[in-house]
């Protein structure tokens, strides 16, 4: 396998990141200190445009763009880092949160600087609370180091930053919901427009940005765009951390050069399969991908290259799937976790995934019909796209490419007996 | 001793004004002030969404609409011992089914329920982020991995003994650095997968991390560190608190 230069996970493991000495002495703040004394705001944002950086945490949108859409009207600005870490099959976040607190405390300081926030807030999901600890004590320190704060490195611009923990809900990891959550309200995605760009947290103009995203911020100003743009596929450049995990012999995270296959992903990286199993299923991009299967193992992993082979790169979260995984059980597993997390505003989102959930059940336990089959095939065409948020049309991709790929799996649970009721009523 | 909510919130009082006035508006402050009252007494009573409710001008109506909307607040007393296993994906495919069945078995609970003696209450969760160390749970939000049935023998046996000890819960202000020493004897203690990044997260199962670290921690913040008040430690005053007994009834649901 090839070995890849350690970029945002440079150190982990062999250092103790979490103390602002050691962080420092592997260069950490020396972005911030130049980026506050000697450049400009707008020529950050320009050098991320210039590299081209996706975001990292599911969406892929450019992160340069995303900035250059708040409007210059002088009103308050705010910089969200989104650490609400809770995609299926995701876990570099945590990683990064608990292993490189001031890494991620420099790259939202820097990237308050270069869109000139008021204020910078990171939601901790409210399950990392190992995390939130070590990121609090960090903060302390970088308080008391002077680069976060008033006079910042000692210059004229000052940021607080807040650290605000939620409480346990998937959906706060969609940008609406988690201002709201922000605001001390119920996690409820709001309608778009207006996106958080114009109206945001406090109805102010507002950026949220994943974790990874804004830790590479610092990397991408440390060694310049072009080092950025030419790692990878043109329009998916950079490093990504990727979480592999499920039926693989090595699973963990990785940082890979998006545009290797995952062919390279699966068998060398992660060290392929245990016990001489082998491939049946591999989703890209945590619980809300579609499905690959081994004609698509020679598709680069990258936004786009994904994209066209029918699935998505989301978070980066890699789960595998061997031959002995079932399939059924996996839909249901994914279903059952879309009806829970689903924030029940939008009917289609709410009742889609309960009746998926309650079919695949009743199939799992050998009571369902052909029928039954049929629909879940289907049922997510009236859900995706009639939704507030991104919840509902994440719920379908995964199920839909499993039942057309294995619908043998689910006509197994269909021999249901006239007279047997439909409903498991396994209230939950 | 008595702690009345009104000395609670007296002792809380810096902290409370801190938190509410990080925020440009005042009702940022719920999720944040309910997570204080909760670590203290391990539950949301009434009294708290009132407080909490005035503290951050909305009704209570309001705030327990808030609170009910997320998983982790809860509206009644738990378990000692909140044990929280996960059942997505990644968890499955490695075990995590025989794993909630031999909880449910020797618990003789199920997923959202309590104990009568009110020593532990189990639920099913969803992803947990720690999917390269599957099956995994939170034990009161700390992480054990590598979950296998005889694990959880053993950890249920060693809850049982008073010998499992769960760091406290953390405060909004930043918590002493303290020193953990493992959390119960184990046996079964996997090693990490190895991964391509050097060892990117192979330290921690629950408070097992590595004797340097507990050093330094302890060389930085003297034994007083040892000393943090939480949770469990003052288990009576928290019982007090508010005079609010745990009827002992099977918990349904939160909220």
């Amino acid at each position: 396998m090839g070995t890849y230069e350690p970029i945002l996970t440079k150190g982990i493991g062999e250092l103790d990141l979490t103390e602002i000495e050691v962080y420092r002495k592997t260069g950490g703040y020396e972005q911030l200190r130049r980026a506050v004394r000697e450049m400009e705001p707008d020529a950050i944002v320009d050098t991320v445009m210039k590299s081209n950086l996706r975001g990292r945490g599911g969406a892929g949108f450019p992160t340069g763009r995303k900035w250059s859409f708040l409007p210059k009207d002088g009103r308050p600005r705010y910089l969200v880092c989104n650490c609400d870490e809770a995609e299926p099959g995701t876990f570099k976040d945590r990683m990064l949160l608990e292993k490189t607190p001031h890494q991620v405390i420099e790259g939202i300081m820097v990237s308050a600087y270069a869109i000139r926030a008021a204020r910078a807030f990171i939601y901790i999901r409210g399950e990392m609370l190992e995390g939130y600890e070590i990121f609090c004590r960090a903060l302390g320190e970088a308080r008391q180091a002077g680069l976060v704060g008033e006079k910042i490195c000692g210059g004229e611009w000052g940021c607080e930053l807040v650290v605000h923990r939620g409480a346990g809900a998937y959906i706060c990891g969609e940008e609406t919901g988690l201002l709201n959550s922000l605001e001390g309200k119920r996690g409820e995605p709001r309608l778009k427009p207006p996106f958080p760009a114009t109206a945001g947290a406090y109805n102010m103009p507002t950026v949220v940005n994943n974790v990874e995203t804004l830790a590479y911020v610092t990397q991408i100003l440390a060694r310049g765009a072009e080092w950025f743009a030419a790692i990878g596929p043109v329009k998916s450049p950079g490093p990504k951390i990727v979480s592999v995990s499920g039926h693989v012999r090595k699973p963990g995270n990785y940082e890979v050069p998006l545009g290797i296959s995952i062919r390279e992903l699966i068998y060398e990286v992660a060290g392929g399969f245990r016990d001489g199993r082998t491939f049946k299923a591999v989703q890209p991009g945590g619980g809300s991908s579609a499905c690959l299967f081994e004609e698509h193992l020679d598709t680069p992993y990258d936004f786009d290259s994904i994209a066209a082979a029918g699935s998505m790169l989301g978070s980066g979260a890699v789960v595998v799937m061997d031959d002995t995984a079932d399939m059924l059980e996996c839909a249901l597993v994914l279903q059952r976790f879309f009806a829970h997390e689903s924030c029940g505003q939008c009917t289609p989102c709410r009742e889609g995934t309960h009746w998926s959930e309650a079919m695949l059940e009743r199939l799992l336990e050998g009571r369902g019909r052909k029928l039954d089959v049929d629909l879940l095939g289907t049922i997510g065409d009236k859900i995706a796209g009639h939704s507030l948020c991104a919840l509902g049309d994440a719920s379908v991709p995964f199920l839909q490419s499993v039942v057309k790929r294995f619908p043998e799996e689910f006509l197994r649970g269909a021999a249901r007996l006239p007279g047997v009721p439909l409903l498991a009523a396994a209230a939950r | 001793m008595r702690t009345s909510f009104e000395e609670l919130r007296a002792e809380l009082q810096p902290e409370i004004d801190r938190i509410v006035a990080q925020y440009p508006q005042r009702r940022s402050a719920l999720l944040p002030l309910v997570h204080l009252f909760q670590d203290r007494i391990g539950y949301a009573p009434p009294e708290v969404v009132d407080y909490v409710a005035e503290t951050c001008g909305v009704t209570a109506a309001q705030c327990e609409s808030v609170i009910s909307f997320y998983t982790l607040f809860y509206r009644r007393p738990i378990g000692k011992y909140n044990l929280q296993v996960c059942r997505n994906l990644s968890c499955t495919l490695r075990g995590a089914k025989q794993v909630m069945e031999r909880f449910r078995e020797r618990l003789g609970i199920d997923h959202l329920q309590t104990t009568d003696d009110g020593l532990f209450s189990y639920e099913e969760v969803e992803c947990l982020a720690a999917c390269d160390r599957a099956p995994c749970m939170q034990v009161n939000l700390r992480f054990v991995y590598d979950l296998t049935p005889e694990l959880v023998d053993e950890m249920i046996a060693a809850m049982r003994a008073g010998a499992y000890h769960v760091k406290p819960l953390a405060q909004t202000e930043p918590p002493p650095r303290e020193v953990r020493g493992p959390a119960w004897p184990r046996a079964h203690r996997k090693s990490a997968g190895a991964v391509g990044v050097p060892n990117p997260d192979n330290a921690s199962g629950v408070g097992d991390r590595d004797g340097s670290e507990a050093a330094r921690r302890l060389r930085r913040e003297g034994v007083a560190a040892l000393a943090a008040p939480g949770r469990f430690a003052d288990a009576q005053t928290i019982d007090a608190i508010l005079a609010a007994p745990n009827d002992g009834a099977v918990m349904e649901g939160h909220g």
